[in-house]
């Protein structure tokens, strides 16, 4: 790496930082702040499924199940317990491996279509036992006065305190999704969705890795809901539909699968697009999904690389960049 | 005592019917293209708000003729749908992206359906309604039609792939598709024309739940999963295995009813699903993959 080179990263990453303090001082609006504190959560729960659905390629659409379970497995802790919120997290956590342990056995005997069924059966279940077990979980009536997060005495409270709180959380998730993708374990999943048989052959435990896969996504999972109860202080079964299982795989799929910063981008796109349409009125949902939609069909791998190769074309074009310097991920 | 199981027997028959038909409609789907089609619920419904809302209540035709036009325009819409993305998708190196363009597609329906009927439910007016009563034991109408119908699509579904060509040349495209492209069969239009009879089917599960749930965007959403559970069950994509899962979930958790609370009741097939998978993945009729 050249010291010119070096220099302009040092750059990148101070504006980067920079630009990241005073957002909210810029922005100046709850309402746009409770959008970017969804999307630093849904980040996180994106970069999770990202190791079962983007690197071994197995489609999970339960992730709702295990969003709710973290949800419910910390507040629920709080509530009865009185103890800080950040033991939720770790009760939380624990709910997380136990489910990526029994999530990933089936996964084993199954595989495709198979096994995204089993998962929407799964949240399904999870769901119905939440409402439906109404003297421990509040049924259908939720849970209510969810206490948010503090640190000696200092409460995250507002929207922009919990900002601050959530983007050193959301960054620490990134680079540790950033560091497992980039070793051994990330190619070793990449490999089991490409040819199986083939990493088998080379020596390795292909049942216990497809169980680590798994079981650190639930954990990401649970983590995200989590911090969702104690942002919103509320939760309710009915949230946690099929619908938003589908909206993960949507944000990872708009993304481009396997891509840890396109799992930034796609749950920037889905949670964030639909609030930028709302001046369509009734229209607003439709246009979203046609949007996708086409995005889907036209371009499969995902709108980061769409962007990222337009802007590499663009260079070209205006002679800034030259064959031989680029590429380089 | 006994009266009452038997009524819930013969419900859950109705009910096992119904899901029968939804496994063979996205069974028929799942063996030309490899794919879920995760947007059945929505066609489903849609039949359902075409028939009811716009022919019969807006225009008034008659209900033979309004089920009718709604085959046609079901069918024409199902072709679109493997025009749009079953064709484009089905090669792609993930099959995620095709799983997510029917679900994306099965969301636009949802709006559309929103936007241009309305949310409020409504229902047809005497359709399916009234009791039959066979000594002293009354079964609803609605029950006793669902079972004939059912049965007269099992029936002619089965006729017209074994007799027909365009029905040979199906089952062709289920077996083999570089085969089948060598002996002459065009896939891809033999996929729209698959896709086409699938959603004349939702349709006729359309028409056949309006007396059961009411008319509104979200009447299929639990049957459309029931459905899936009921293939897994029988065994995927064969369709008398997919007949046999439906009918044995549609009495197996109308029974549940007797036992455990009445809220559980959706929980079963989802257990069941679960448990199929672990213990038994290739269902009571299939075979090992």
């Amino acid at each position: 790496m050249s010291g010119k080179k070096r220099t302009r990263i040092y750059i990148l990453t101070a504006v980067v930082l920079a630009l990241i303090i005073l957002l909210p001082h810029v922005l100046h609006n709850d309402y746009y702040m409770v959008v970017i504190n969804r999307i630093l959560i849904n980040t996180i729960v994106v970069l999770g499924l990202n190791f079962i659905t983007g690197l071994t390629g197995q489609m999970n659409l339960g992730t709702a199940g295990i969003y709710a379970l973290g949800a419910y497995s910390s507040a629920l802790f709080v509530s009865y317990t009185n103890l800080s919120p950040w033991l939720g997290l770790l009760v939380a956590i624990l709910m997380g491996f136990i489910i990526g342990r029994a999530l990933g056995y089936p996964s084993l005997r199954i595989r495709g279509v198979y096994l995204s069924l089993t998962t929407i059966g799964f949240a399904e279940v999870v769901r119905l036992l939440l409402a439906n077990l109404a003297d421990f979980t509040g049924g259908t009536t939720g849970l209510k006065n969810i206490p948010c997060y503090s640190i000696f005495g200092f409460y995250f409270n507002t929207q922009t305190r919990m900002y601050y709180l959530f983007v050193v959380m959301a960054a620490i998730a990134f680079f540790i999704a950033w560091r497992i993708v980039h070793s051994k374990w990330g190619r070793v999943f990449k490999s089991l969705r490409d040819n199986i048989d083939a990493v088998e052959m080379t020596g390795v435990d292909v049942a216990n890795m497809k169980i680590r896969a798994f079981t650190i996504a639930a954990i990401y999972g649970t983590i995200g809901g989590a911090m969702y109860a104690h942002f919103m202080g509320y939760i309710n079964p009915s949230t946690f539909t099929v619908d938003l299982s589908t909206n993960y795989v949507i944000m990872l799929m708009v993304g481009g699968l396997e891509s840890v910063v396109g799992c930034l981008v796609g749950s920037a796109v889905v949670t964030g697009l639909p609030e930028i349409l709302r001046f369509l009125g009734d229209y607003y949902q439709i246009v979203f999904n046609a949007v996708i939609l086409l995005g889907a069909i036209f371009f499969p791998n995902g709108w980061l690389n769409l962007a990222v190769t337009g802007v590499k074309k663009l260079m070209y074009r205006m002679g800034i960049r030259t064959a031989e310097s680029g590429g380089g991920k | 005592m006994n009266t009452i199981i038997l009524q819930l027997l013969v419900s859950g028959l109705a009910m096992g019917f119904i899901y029968a038909l939804v496994g063979i409609e996205y069974t028929l789907i799942w063996n030309s293209t490899g794919l879920l089609n995760f947007s059945h619920d929505k066609l489903i419904t849609l039949g359902a708000y075409i028939f009811g809302a716009s022919m019969v209540l807006q225009y008034g035709l008659s209900k033979p003729l309004a089920i009718l036009v709604t085959f046609v325009v079901m069918f024409l819409l199902g072709c679109l749908v493997a025009l749009g993305i079953f064709n484009p998708l089905r090669n792609m190196r993930s099959n995620i992206f095709a799983v997510m363009g029917t679900i994306i597609l099965g969301r636009i329906i949802a709006e559309f359906i929103r936007l241009y009927w309305g949310p409020v439910p409504f229902t047809v007016p005497d359709w399916l309604t009234g009791t039959f009563n066979f000594g002293g034991f009354i079964v609803t109408r609605a029950n006793v039609i669902i079972c004939g119908v059912s049965a007269l699509v099992v029936i002619t579904l089965q006729c017209f792939l074994t007799f027909t060509k365009t029905g040979k040349a199906m089952r062709c495209v289920a077996q083999n598709k570089k085969a089948a492209t060598l002996m002459g069969i065009n896939v891809s239009q033999n996929i729209c024309i698959t896709t086409g009879i699938s959603a004349i089917i939702c349709s006729t599960i359309g028409f056949l739940t309006i007396p059961l749930f009411t008319i509104s965007t979200t009447m299929a959403a639990t049957i459309g999963l029931k459905g899936f559970s009921a293939g897994v069950i029988g065994g995927f994509g064969y369709i008398p295995g997919v007949i046999v899962g439906g009918i044995f979930i549609g009495i197996v958790e109308n029974l549940a009813v007797a036992v455990l609370p009445a809220v559980y009741k959706d929980v079963v097939s989802f257990a069941l699903l679960i448990l199929f998978l672990l213990v038994k993945p290739s269902g009571f009729l299939g075979k090992r993959a």
